[in-house]
């Protein structure tokens, strides 16, 4: 008997249930079908894809035929893109991130082929993205081997711009770092204010007398103080793990000054999102749905550059693009202010209109 | 008056909530909104806790208008919600300095109001305990004084013993009472209880459907309706029983269906003797027969016909929307 009540009741429950996902059907869709979908799209095309397209700069000191020929024929098969450059021109390009790398032809390239001997191809490597790196010099060692076979002995020499080898965790650090400011900005701002509304608390502040722009500055400073918060820890946590960071303490105060914008940005969207949720588990699959895809789709996990063209074009639309590359630049290359100020005046445009969004619709739901 | 409604209307898409509402309260006093799930008390409490605005007529609370010194009005009242709104995963203590800096109290006299406020709860034992861990009647407790940690002038309660067992409600009633005395702090309560209006209310006004039935103290209201005791007779041909009473003793009839009749008279002995005389006549038997005091239900079924609407309330609205979609 018990058995058989026990049976009824769970059927009841979840008749419900099973009611409740006929009823709403985007949310379980999502949940159970969309995600997943959308994951493969990304981890398959961004992350099994090779980079292409990836920008050098060639300084050709030797106008000969055979140098000719060594550096058309890089250029084929689109993984590179060549640009000819003066040799300071080209340096001034790899430090400022217009190019991956440089290779240069030194002058007695094709003489010293000529004369049978050894002829030297100079690669100095941007070494801050491993993946491009390792593409771009073993390509080109790849291309030296190629001729070097037909009799003609070519040695690479490889320099890399940053001394050490740059690690994937270094690569990766950053990316993570503003995923944790993303995650906690949902999670303090977004998920505060359903809950707040889901367990009545906000009639609470709204009947006190404190001012409606206040409990909204207050929401959001909370918020910003949890995300920056742990953001830091998720800085310390890669410190802690060998991730080195290329500048002193000024690097550091531009390094907060990124979090800071950054988690503005985020906990204004999360506001602006969660105004129009009223339950738990739809802020859930929101989250999931927009934050995911966006950190994918950041370079913050891989390099931009391997991703395919439509993905790009999402990429340099999204705000966590700007993000991840401004802390990248400043931890693995030190403060460049040539290539920060563009990163760090979108991400501070985001943060004002997603501040001024959130706060506009969340005064409007509570007034 | 310290509250004061004149004209009140309020209307949720184009459907009037409150029609014309016209009250006033008393400083002091224990004021009672008596109605059934629907009839717009919680609307009023919101328009005078500032939480809804008014679509028009005029509303002053502790003299500040609601709509143009909602802010003011704000500083004089304290609100006791229907759910509970403390924050589970701070403690007692924490969820009254959290309230006492909402109203910008600090310091040393913060720390004095929430000692005496918990003091007053009976928490001081469990100041600093996770709220989530209380029951029910103590949850209602923390937030009754957390409403007049910064002394205000007027508390707010919307339905405080919703949920409350039969022990809590009454102590319940106690501190209500205790901080209406003690305080000196006017009280505006709604309810469904009849019961609790009776017992904590010094006036009560009763409302349905938006629209103000009356306003008295309870004993006025239970002298007006009636005028005397209610007699309760149990006899079968109770319609034409009715009739007969009618025009042999001074008494109203308050309901009667097939076998039951509510009457109420000034003369209790006399109309005792004229039923059992009348029953005799007509050769019936009184199956059960109870004389009581009349209670504000009896009032309110005469003024609306039925009793109070027990269920369908907010909360069973909501379960039966997630069913049926």
């Amino acid at each position: 008997m018990s058995l058989i009540s026990f049976f009824r009741e769970s059927y009841v429950v979840a008749w419900k249930d099973m009611r409740l996902w006929v009823k709403n059907p985007m949310v379980p869709f999502t949940r159970s079908l969309m995600l997943p979908l959308l994951w493969i799209v990304i981890f398959g095309t961004a992350f099994g894809g090779t980079a292409t397209n990836i920008p050098v700069a060639v300084v050709m000191q030797d106008h000969s035929t055979i140098a000719t020929n060594f550096v058309s024929e890089l250029g084929t098969g689109g993984t590179l893109k060549l640009i000819p450059a003066s040799e300071s021109e080209a340096f001034r390009m790899l430090k400022y991130m217009k190019v991956s790398a440089v290779i240069l032809i030194p002058g007695d390239f094709s003489t010293r082929i000529k004369a049978g001997g050894r002829a030297e191809v100079m690669l100095t490597l941007d070494d801050t993205t491993p993946q491009i790196s390792t593409t771009v010099s073993s390509k080109v060692y790849g291309m030296a081997r190629a001729f070097s076979s037909s009799g003609k002995g070519i040695h690479v020499d490889k320099n890399t711009l940053y001394g050490r080898g740059i690690t994937y965790l270094d690569f990766l650090a950053p990316g993570v770092i503003i995923m944790t400011i993303i995650f906690s900005s949902f999670f303090s701002g977004g998920l505060s204010l359903v809950m707040d509304r889901e367990f009545g608390t906000i009639t609470m502040l709204l009947v006190s007398p404190i001012s409606r722009d206040a409990i909204i500055m207050g929401k959001i400073f909370a918020g910003v103080l949890q995300s920056l918060t742990s953001g830091i820890v998720a800085l310390t946590i890669a410190l802690i793990m060998g991730v080195r960071i290329r500048t002193g303490f000024d690097g550091f105060l531009i390094i907060l000054l990124i979090l800071l914008i950054a988690g503005f940005g985020f906990i204004g969207m999360s506001t602006a999102l969660a105004v129009k949720i009223n339950e738990l588990d739809q802020l859930m699959v929101v989250t999931q749905t927009i934050i995911m895809p966006m950190w994918f789709i950041s370079g913050g996990l891989y390099p931009i550059a391997s991703m395919p063209h439509w993905m790009r074009i999402i990429a340099m639309l999204n705000p966590l693009t700007y993000a991840t590359n401004a802390l990248r630049a400043v931890m693995l290359r030190g403060i460049i202010w040539q290539t920060l100020t563009l990163d760090i005046a979108v991400i501070t445009a985001f943060a004002f209109v997603m501040l001024f969004v959130g706060s506009y619709l969340f005064k409007k739901s509570i007034s | 008056m310290i509250i004061e409604t004149r004209n009140l209307t309020k209307e949720y898409n184009g459907i009037k909530a409150l029609k014309d509402v016209s009250f006033s309260v008393k400083e002091g006093e224990i004021f009672g909104f008596l109605g059934p799930n629907g009839a717009g008390k919680t609307t009023t409490i919101k328009i005078l806790t500032t939480l809804l605005m008014p679509t028009s007529g005029e509303v002053y609370v502790n003299g500040y208008n609601v709509v143009e010194e909602a802010t003011k009005v704000r500083e004089s009242i304290g609100l006791v919600p229907q759910e509970n709104v403390l924050e589970n995963d701070l403690t007692a203590r924490e969820n009254l300095i959290f309230h006492g800096m909402l109203y910008n109290i600090k310091g040393r006299k913060l720390e004095d109001r929430v000692e005496k406020a918990l003091k007053f709860a009976d928490l001081e034992s469990r100041a600093d305990e996770k709220v989530r861990n209380f029951s029910g009647g103590t949850k209602r407790r923390l937030e009754t004084v957390k409403a007049f940690l910064h002394s205000p002038k007027i508390i707010f309660l919307d339905e405080p013993s919703l949920g409350l067992d039969p022990q809590s409600r009454r102590l319940f009633w106690d501190y209500i009472e205790k901080i209406n005395k003690e305080e000196k702090i006017t009280i505006f309560l709604t309810t469904h209880y009849m019961d609790e209006a009776d017992y904590l209310c010094d006036r009560v006004c009763i409302i349905d459907v938006g629209k103000i039935l009356d306003l008295d103290t309870p004993k006025k209201l239970k002298e007006k309706f009636g005028e005397g005791e209610v007699v309760e007779i149990t006899v079968p041909k109770a319609r034409k029983f009715a009739e007969i009473l009618k025009e042999k003793c001074e008494c109203n009839i308050i309901k009667v269906d097939e076998e039951r009749l509510k009457i109420s008279s000034k003369h209790k002995e006399r109309a005792l003797t004229e039923i059992f005389k009348n029953a005799d006549e007509l050769g019936v038997s009184i199956l059960d027969i109870s004389v009581r005091e009349p209670t504000l239900e009896d009032v309110f079924i005469h003024y609306t016909g039925k009793g109070i609407r027990e269920g369908k309330g907010d909360f069973t609205k909501a379960v039966l929307r997630r069913f049926k979609g």
